[in-house]
Order: structure tokens, then sequence, then C-alpha cells
């Protein structure tokens, strides 16, 4: 079996953001990196499958600059066999079409049996990557599962849909599935796997050899919610709190009215 | 008159006595080195570790603790009463050796005696009330143990086989000496310098001289035979001790206190890391189960054991033993458990107070290490998370880097990056430099110095924990990629000086970062600012405050420091109403060994447990000295309810505000 997982290395949540002078993304100073955590789950289930079918080979495929082989390096200490690493210094200006762009032609002549991707990414988060890949290389898509199950050529898969209603879905392979948060918990690489990781193999392609799709969309400008008024926190006895409540209410709602 | 006695009296000294005496002797220690030769196989499934270096002190030690038994004395009772049993034991088998060597060794060959005279009546006097100590304490000991046993005593074949053993040796040589007396001594001079002897020479002496002789020989003969398997059992019960944990103590760690041994990650060849099996502990580990007396001291005193929580030392110390016995190729971590092996915080209480010098706490941290370095587990999510967002952002608590050294820019500290011209480099910590309660810290800290007319530098941004509850926790590889990037950072900058807020920075800083060549030395705020105060640079006004203090785990027992904080306290005014478990003594409050990280889910809380200690006292402010304490301590407070009697405080804010 053939398995591809796409990753994305991203800013942590924590981090201090700031606009950068473009004014069309974010300043990368200060920031620490990670793997968009959404990928993790792909990494984890990628990994899961291929210890189940046992004969199997797990690309991991990540777009960026040279610092994103440390995120490569996570997903490879994990279980991954191989890396894919599409050069780009610029990879942050490119489009959700762009991405699935390059990540499509990458694919198309591998015949990859599975394909992962995390529902979204954290930073961006079109949530439209992995649909669009599943498109370009015509494959059935799963999107945002919860629960994956590999069986005889099948995947059956549970979804997840608003308001906590799921689908159950079952695709034959080969597909491709987005993975959502409460699908599995990531492990935490084992010391002989991150020193094994070390030594495994890691292709570079540069990004123009892959992409071969244009920008449908530009981002005009980014930029920090305006401040409206912030939350109250009212304190003291459970009478006053009442009081200052309804009070509250009157004054600024009309639901007491 | 001549004050001496005639050895081998009534037994006769010829070989008809000596050869088959010295057979016995011969066979009892024979057994014994046979034993210990088998034994040494066991222990050398383990690494090797070097433990005889500074041999000198070493001995010393032993001596200190085997034959003036200072640790076993620490608890009076029954470490006394061990102590008085075993002092006239041991003075009963120096005179028998005096006896040996004048009767078959100076007398024989060279017609010598010194059992004479002035000399005869000291010897005689003090075995015969040694040997009557022996059994008077030797009977307080069955009493506590078969009559009075306190929770966790386990009692076992062992117990009672060495009571019954040694009890019955006492007595039959009394009776020897009785009935010799009664026939030789009775109203002679001599008889009054054995005292005990003589009052039962005289309740004897109605037998008649025939039946003394043979009541005389008979229990000679078997007084003989018990002490030989009195000997010859020593390797198979736990009269073991008294030759392991004498050894032990030889053997024992050296320190410095609770610094771990450093796994070698660069290894190639290196399959496994931390402990799976008996074979990847040391030898040592191994050793320690046979050093074990049982005692329980370690297990009264865990935190974890207390609180309801399956861990108890002194079982983790004999299961490894059993282990290395019986089942060489167990798996540890299923032997002993994980909910056992993440239960314990490193609180040090087990190794502070172990009357046979075992560590406990290095054989966790060495199964805890393949946990997590070759199985990728933690106790929980939350700690997995911890560690993930440390590698991420150099913090456990998941914050962003950049922003660690912002509660210090409104104080205007200056990192060294923008001054490396410093007295000393505060190494903050993630949870001074990071968690709201303790940045308060931080602060009274900063202006602590200032007052004082120190230039404080930190490193802001570019500090990163220090790796300790990572490494406690087992993830030995996480913390030396910490340890390295800090170290390389700090010598870089020359820094001369290091103080920290931490106690948990200053161990790991102080001893186990001296692997990776930190070149600076390194203080605890509280060594430091008192030294400030007693050299009069700082100036503190002395306000009335009432107060306990809880000793860390990591400033006390790891480090011994107990008296600069409180003179730190007094100097500020404030009057300590000790808790009853103080100093050495001390109780954790659940956050040691990594597990700050961690959910605490079996049994009672440790910090409520330890604040409702603090609450007894009835003073209205808990004073500590650790970031992790202070916080344990603000939730306890919320579980025991008592936010409006006992607030925590940290030394560095009382003092600050006494500026």
């Amino acid at each position: 079996m053939n398995i591809l997982v796409c990753i994305k290395q991203v800013p942590d949540m924590e981090s201090k953001f700031k606009v950068a002078a473009s004014g069309t993304w974010y300043d990368n100073q200060d920031l620490a990196w990670r793997m968009n955590e959404y990928d993790e789950y792909a990494v984890e289930q990628a990994v899961r499958l291929k210890e189940q079918v046992k004969d199997a080979e797990l690309t991991v495929l990540c777009i960026g600059s040279d610092k994103v082989k440390e995120t490569m390096k996570k997903a490879l200490a994990m279980g991954c066999d191989r890396g894919a690493h599409i050069d780009d210094g610029e990879s942050w200006a490119k489009e959700p079409f762009e991405i699935a762009g390059i990540i499509a032609e990458y694919a198309k002549d591998k015949n990859f049996d599975v394909i992962f991707t995390g529902m979204q990414s954290q930073d961006r988060g079109s949530g439209q990557v992995g649909v669009l890949v599943a498109e370009m290389l015509d494959l059935p898509c799963v999107s945002t599962i919860v629960d994956f199950a590999f069986d005889g050529g099948a995947i059956k898969a549970k979804r997840e849909l608003e308001g906590g209603v799921k689908a159950n879905v079952t695709v034959q392979t080969p597909a491709l599935v987005t993975c959502q948060l409460g699908l599995n918990t990531p492990r935490y690489p084992t010391l002989p796997n991150i020193m094994k990781a070390k030594k495994k193999p890691m292709e570079s392609i540069a990004v123009a050899d892959v992409l071969k799709v244009d920008a449908r969309m530009e981002t005009a400008a980014m930029y920090f919610p305006e401040k409206k008024g912030g939350g109250l926190v009212l304190e003291g006895e459970a009478g006053d709190l009442a009081d200052k409540l309804i009070a509250i209410l009157k004054d600024k709602t009309s639901v007491l009215k | 008159m001549e004050f001496t006695r005639e050895i081998y009296w009534n037994v006769g000294h010829g070989a008809a006595t000596l050869v088959p005496m010295y057979l016995l002797v011969v066979v009892a220690v024979g057994v014994v080195v046979w034993a210990f030769i088998k034994k040494r196989e066991v222990y050398r499934q383990g690494l090797p570790l070097e433990r005889t270096d500074q041999l000198g002190s070493r001995i010393g030690s032993m001596l200190e603790n085997a034959v003036f038994q200072k640790k076993v004395t620490q608890v009076k009772v029954p470490g006394l009463f061990h102590g008085i049993f075993f002092w006239g034991w041991f003075i009963l088998l120096i005179g028998t050796t005096l006896i040996v060597i004048q009767a078959d060794f100076t007398d024989l060959l060279f017609g010598y005696k010194f059992l004479v005279g002035n000399f005869y009546k000291v010897f005689s006097i003090t075995l015969d009330i040694a040997g009557l100590a022996s059994i008077i304490f030797l009977g307080a000991l069955f009493i506590r143990r078969y009559f009075f046993r306190p929770e966790g005593l386990e009692t076992k074949r062992d117990d009672a086989i060495m009571h019954g053993l040694m009890t019955i040796i006492l007595l039959t040589g009394f009776v020897i000496e009785g009935s010799r007396m009664a026939v030789t001594e009775l109203g002679t001079p001599v008889a009054l310098w054995s005292p005990v002897g003589h009052l039962l020479a005289q309740s004897m002496a109605w037998l008649g001289e025939d039946a003394l002789r043979l009541v005389h020989k008979l229990t000679w003969w078997f007084h003989l035979l018990l002490v030989m398997g009195f000997i010859a059992l020593i390797p198979f019960t736990k009269f073991r001790h008294i030759l392991t944990t004498s050894v032990n103590y030889i053997f024992a760690d050296r320190g410095p206190k609770g610094k771990l041994r450093s796994l070698d990650l660069e290894d190639e060849d290196a399959e496994t890391f931390g402990a799976t099996s008996v074979k990847e502990l040391t030898w040592k580990d191994i050793f320690d189960a046979d050093a074990c007396t049982l005692c329980k001291r370690c297990q009264d005193r865990c935190p974890a054991w207390t609180t309801d929580k399956p861990l108890s030392p002194m079982k983790v110390v004999n299961q490894i033993g059993e282990v290395a016995y019986n089942e060489p190729e167990a798996n540890l971590i299923e032997t002993l458990s994980r909910d056992v092996l993440w239960s314990c915080t490193t609180c040090r209480a087990c190794q502070e107070i172990c009357p046979a010098s075992i560590e406990h706490v290095s054989k966790i941290v060495d199964v805890r290490r393949s946990l997590v370095l070759m199985e990728g587990e933690f106790p929980d999510e939350a700690t997995m998370a911890a560690m993930e967002a440390t590698e991420v952002n150099g913090n456990p608590l998941g914050l962003g880097y950049a922003a660690r050294g912002d509660w210090a820019a409104e104080l205007g500290v200056k990192t060294l990056a923008e001054d490396p011209e410093v007295d000393v480099l505060y190494f903050v910590g993630c949870y001074a430099s990071f968690d709201k309660r303790n940045i308060a810290v931080a602060k009274s800290f900063i202006k602590l110095c200032e007052a004082a007319g120190v230039k404080v530098g930190i490193l802001g941004k570019e500090e990163k924990c220090c790796g300790e509850p990572m490494r406690k926790m087992g993830n030995e590889y996480l913390y030396q990629s910490l340890a390295m990037e800090n170290v390389e950072l700090i010598n870089g900058y020359g820094i001369k000086k290091i103080v920290t807020t931490c106690p948990h920075c200053y161990n790991t800083l102080e001893k186990d970062y001296r692997d990776f060549e930190l070149e600076a030395e390194v203080e605890s705020y509280t060594v430091f600012l008192e030294r400030l105060l007693k050299s009069g640079s700082l100036k503190i006004k002395s306000e009335g405050l009432e107060c306990t203090y809880h000793d860390s785990c990591y400033l006390g027992r790891h480090n011994d420091v107990y008296d600069a904080p409180r003179s730190l306290i007094e100097a500020a005014g404030g009057t300590i109403r000790e808790m009853d478990k103080n100093r050495a003594e001390g109780f954790c409050c659940s956050a040691g060994g990594g597990r700050i990280m961690a959910e605490e889910k079996i049994g009672e809380r440790i910090n409520v447990k330890r604040v409702n200690m603090a609450l007894e006292t009835g003073a209205p402010t808990l004073v500590s000295n650790c970031p992790f304490c202070l916080t344990m301590f603000e939730d306890g407070v919320k579980g025991a309810e008592a936010e409006d009697k006992l607030r925590p405080r940290d030394i560095a804010e009382l003092l600050a505000e006494r500026l």
C-alpha cells in the first residue's frame, strides 16, 4: 500500500502575532513553529494504517522553506518512512488552489492508495486543500473524519457534521480523507524512532517543478479584528450579583422590557 | 585473688572441643561465602556503576552508620531500641572475639593472657551489661513488632526466626555464665563483676555441681550450634542486612544529592534507553533490595503512599530484588505498574530517612525513562501536552516563548542580549515568567536586588525551561536538549553567578547542568538574600507576621537549605509556627517529579493534605520558597476551603513588602 500524508508547519497559536509589513500575512518574527494540529491527527492515522496493513510505504509531504524539515522530522519520528519536501520559501503567499495543485502534481503518478490531510490549517484555515487535491486527482474525498477503519480495500469513516451529528461513510480506495480533532491521540515519538528519523530519506523538490496551476485568489489585507467591548466579570455575593445582572440586562438589553 | 576466669571451663580445651567447634565455624562461614558468591551473580546482572571512589570517606560513613548506628537512631523509637540492642550484641561479639584470641592464639601459642586483673573486671561487667541490654531491647523490639505493631510493618517468617534465634542465643549465654559461676565463682569477689551472671548463679546453685556441670556443657554446645546457625542463616534471612546494609553505606550515593545519571543519547549502539528490565538498572539497584530491612520509614513518609496512592518506595525496592532473583527477564513496568511509577514526586523523603542508604528515586526515574523514551507514554494527556508545549515554546505552560521576559519590562530589567554586564543572572524559570501568581515573586525578587544595589539581568525570551520536570518524568531527551541550549547560552555570556527563585531550577543548574559544563556559580535566592541582609546591603523592616513555613523538597532535602529561609522570615519580623512535618521531614506539595504537569487522580490530594497541616498551626500565612509549592498551595487552600484562613506567600514577597 502506498500512503501519503500532507502536513503544514504553522506558528504556535500562543505566539504573539503581528501583521507583516506587506499587510497580507503575519510577521514571522518571534514565532514558535510546530505541526498543524489537524495534520498531527492525519500523520497518526496514516501511521496506524501502515502498522495495520504492514506492507506499506508512507510518505510525508510538506511545502515550505528549509525550516519545515524540523516539522517533517517529527512526522518521520512518528512513523512515516520518507519525506517529500517541496522547497518553497514563499509558500505562505500561495492560496489553497496553488497548494493543492502542487500536491496533486506531486501525487498524480505515484498511485497513492490513501491520502491523509488535516481538515484545515491553524493559520490560514481555508479548509480547501485536501478537498481540492482529491478533486484534481479525481479521487473520492471524505472530509472532517473523526473515526477511521480500513478493511479489504474499503475505508469506513465517521464524519463530524454540524451540531454533533455524525455520518458513517464507506469509500473504496484510492481515496482522500481530511482529519478532524477527535480522530485519535497522536503518539509521542520514541527516542529510537527520533534517532531513526534522522536517517530516513528526505527528497527535496523545487516548487517550480510541481507548481503548474495559477492562483485564483489574492489576499487583499490581513488585520486584527477591531476591539469591541470586552467581557465583564461581576464579583461579589450571589444576591448582589443577581441585582447587578438585572440592572445590566435592563439597562443594556431589551430582554427585560 | 586473681580476677580472671578459666576459658573453656568444663567443656575442655582439647581437640575434642576445638575440632568440632572450628569445623562448625568453617561450615557456617563457608555457607555465607558461598551464598554471597551466588548473590554476586544476581547483582552483576545490573549495569556497572562506580561506587568505590573516595574509599576513605565511604568507609568512614560505614563505621558511622553501622557501628554508631547514626541513620538508624534518627528515628528515636524504634531506632534507639535497635541501636542499644545492636551495641549490646556488638560488644558481645567483641568480647567473644577477645576470648577466642586469648584462648586459641595468644595463650595457646605464647602463654600470654590479657583477660586478667582490672581489664578482666571491665571486660566482665561490660559484657554482662551488654547482654542484659541486648535482651531487654530485643524484647522491646519484639513487643513492638508482635503486640503493638505499627501499620505497614511487614512481619514474616524471617522476623520470627530472627527474634527466636537471637533471644535464645542471649538467654543460653546467660545460662552458661550462670551455671559456670554457680560452681566456680559464688562467694568470690570475681562474681560481683558479672552482676547478671551472679544473680543467675545464685538462683541455680541449688542444682548442685554435677547437674550444673551437665547443664553448662549441654547449653554451651547448644549455644555454639545456635550461633553457627545464626551465621549460616545470614544470607537466607533478613539477617543479611548485617552485612548488606553495612556494605551499602560504603556503596552509597555520595551526591551531589538528587543529581541524576545522564544518559548517553549520542550512543549509536544503544538499543534501549532507561530500564525495562533489571539488566538495565545498575548492580546497586539490585543490591539495594538486599540492603533493605523493611523498616518502612520510607513508606511512612511517602507523600504518594500516605495519600492512598499505590506507590510504596519500600515495595518498589523489594520488587526489583524479587525480579532480579526470581524472574530476571520480567518487565519492570508491568511488575511495578504504571500508577506506582507515575505517582512519585521525587520528594526524596524516602532516601533522606532510609537507614540503609538505599536510592529509591533514581530507580523510578530509570523506569520512567523507559516508559517515555521507549514507549512514548506519559501519566496523562496533560503531561504529554506539557512536553510538546515545552518542545515548541520552551515552557510546559505552552505560552509563547517570545513573551517570556514581558513581566520584567515595567521594572526596567534588561536582558543579557541588551546588556551582558551584570552582577548576577536571574534564571527566572517558567512559572515566575508566565504564571501570574509567580510573576509577583519574580518582581519582588527584582525589587529586593535593586534595593540592595545588585545589578540583575535576565535571559528573557532566550531562556528555556531548565528541563527539570521533564527529566524527572523520564524525558531525558527533551531535558538534554533544553540543558544544552541553556548552558551554551549562559556560558556564551560569560556569566559568573546565577540566582534562581525556583529550587527545581536551582538543583538542576547547580548539579545536573555540570554534566554539560555550566561554568557559573549557582545560588538559591534565599541564601543570596540572606547574605545581602547580613552584609547590610539589604535592609528589611521588621513587621510582625504570624506564619508557618514549608520547606520545599528541592531546597530542603535536596540541598539542606533550612536555616537561610527561616532567618529571612525572622528578619522580616515573622514568627514561625512550625508544622509537625518540617525540615528534612517536610511533606511534599505534590508538584515535584514533573507531577506539576500531570493531574492527580488517585487518592487524596497531596497539596490539600499539606494545606491542612499548615492550617493546624493556626497561622494565617503559609510561606514557601518554590513556584510549584506556591501554585499547589493556592490551589490547595481552595481545595481545603480555607481561602479566608490561610494565605500562601513566597519569602521574596514578604521581604519586598518590608523594604
